[in-house]
């Protein structure tokens, strides 16, 4: 808050005194642009491949990811926590590339979920780690939250490797450049 | 425990200045004159005549300290506050800082904790507004829950919200360019934008602003348009309780809503296309 000198209360859902205003800030931020990213992809996957026989399956990913997006949302504005700068360019990103892996054809949608999904269980991992360091009794909602997420990203995650998704021509070059780009949009989006 | 200290100190200085008057009311004879001057001494002219006694019996003070410690920051704080006062006088300076610091009992030297350009001065100053303006709101809002005011359109509550931050500046508005001009130092500006930027996030988020996308930023960008262009007229203004900057401040929101629209009859448009364009696309590839 502004100065620091005076201790702003807030009358919000969320109590904004005694949580680590940076960390959570980050959580929440880094998070929410993932989850938007990841609608995105399926959005892409879908309009390509959205009558195929794996229309379904992709669109039933797709509904969690909303939910989960959902959720972000009503904790961004609960915590009071600023969206990344670079949502516009996700908006982009995430659909060409959901697109783009739909064209390689069924397979390459798959290796480009599984990608995805893998580095996302990873990444909460990581934040469940991080705030059961730091208190997992003032952080139980949202620890609870993103287990429950991390849970229906690795379920994502193992469809993807049911529907043949390392039978994709390059399936390593794919998967590994597919992960960088993860990694580099979520070390931006936690900072920017 | 800030404010413990601090009417102690003033009972001090009335107590030894009435004993002084009354001393010299014993000298002299019983006319109406003495009468007066014994009337005579209002609380502001205490300060000037302040023995030496009171002023080391403050510092003597500091072995209690450790009773109720009083850190750096809290004097600090104290002290420019104090200062503020003096701002109309002094202009945001090193002089007005010093006689603040002499009003709590404090050696002038005091000043020398700050910078002698006044920085600290606005910059707490300007944390002291954004604060006031918060309670503000948030009481605004607890009446809005009980039901006992109308919830405000959002344009009204942003004009009257930026309205209510610059009138704390009234005041002080003679020496209030001076302050803009030292806020621009770029040694201020991570301090001064920080504080711009928190106070239009307050004022959005008590307006009710949920956006999660970019519009929240196009939001708050397009406020602080708003609150800066009016900030900057307001120095102009010679109307009548500044009736010619409100209605300016009324115009910018008003051409800020209509932007808006026109901003998401363009975005529908657009998505429109985009969606004619993927079919076109998805038919040809088929």
């Amino acid at each position: 808050p502004a100065g620091g000198a005076s201790l702003r209360l807030c009358s919000t859902r969320v109590a904004q005194e005694g949580i680590n205003k940076p960390v959570i800030d980050r959580i929440i931020r880094v998070d929410h642009a993932g989850e938007y990213g990841a609608n995105r992809i399926y959005a892409g996957q879908m309009a390509v491949l959205g009558r195929s026989s794996v229309g379904p399956i992709i669109q039933q990913m797709w509904n969690q990811e909303k939910d989960h997006l959902k959720k972000f949302n009503e904790l961004m504005v609960a915590y009071r926590v600023r969206p990344t700068v670079l949502l516009p360019f996700w908006n982009v990103a995430g659909f060409v590339l959901g697109a783009g892996s739909a064209l390689l054809g069924k397979k390459g949608a798959m290796a480009c979920t599984v990608a995805v999904e893998e580095s996302i269980s990873e990444h909460y991992n990581n934040q469940i780690r991080t705030l059961i360091e730091e208190d997992p009794e003032k952080y139980k909602e949202l620890l609870q939250v993103i287990k429950q997420f991390r849970d229906d990203e690795q379920e994502h995650h193992d469809i993807g490797l049911e529907h043949d998704a390392e039978a994709t021509p390059a399936y390593s070059v794919l998967k590994t450049a597919i992960q960088l780009g993860c990694k580099a949009a979520i070390f931006l989006s936690e900072r920017i | 425990v800030r404010c413990q200290r601090y009417p102690p100190l003033r009972a001090l200085q009335a107590s030894a200045a009435l004993r002084r008057v009354s001393d010299e009311h014993k000298k002299e004879p019983l006319t109406s004159s003495s009468q007066q001057h014994f009337d005579s001494p209002p609380a502001g002219h205490q300060p000037e005549q302040e023995p030496q006694g009171p002023r080391p019996s403050y510092t003597g003070q500091g072995g209690q300290e450790s009773e109720d410690y009083e850190s750096e920051e809290q004097l600090q704080h104290r002290i420019l506050t104090a200062a503020l006062e003096f701002v109309p006088e002094h202009g945001w300076t090193a002089e007005a800082i010093a006689e603040g610091a002499k009003t709590l009992g404090l050696s002038v030297a005091a000043a020398g904790m700050f910078h002698s350009d006044g920085s600290e001065l606005i910059l707490h100053f300007v944390s002291e507004c954004n604060s006031k303006l918060s309670e503000l709101l948030q009481k605004e809002q607890k009446l809005v829950q009980l039901g006992e005011v109308e919830k405000k359109p959002v344009d009204e509550f942003l004009r009257d919200a930026v309205e209510a931050r610059l009138r704390m500046l009234i005041p002080y508005i003679e020496k209030w360019p001076q302050a803009l001009s030292i806020l621009l130092l770029p040694r201020n500006i991570p301090s001064s934008l920080n504080l711009l930027t928190s106070m239009i996030d307050d004022i959005w988020h008590y307006a009710g602003d949920q956006s999660t996308d970019f519009n929240w930023y196009t939001r708050r960008a397009v406020l602080t348009g708003i609150y800066n262009t009016t900030e900057l007229v307001m120095m102009q203004d010679t109307s009548p309780d500044f009736e010619d900057t409100w209605r300016f401040l009324e115009n910018r929101v008003a051409d800020a809503m209509t932007m808006g629209n026109t901003a998401s009859q363009v975005q529908s448009t657009g998505e429109a296309v985009v969606q004619g364009l993927m079919g076109a696309a998805v038919t040809v590839s088929n």
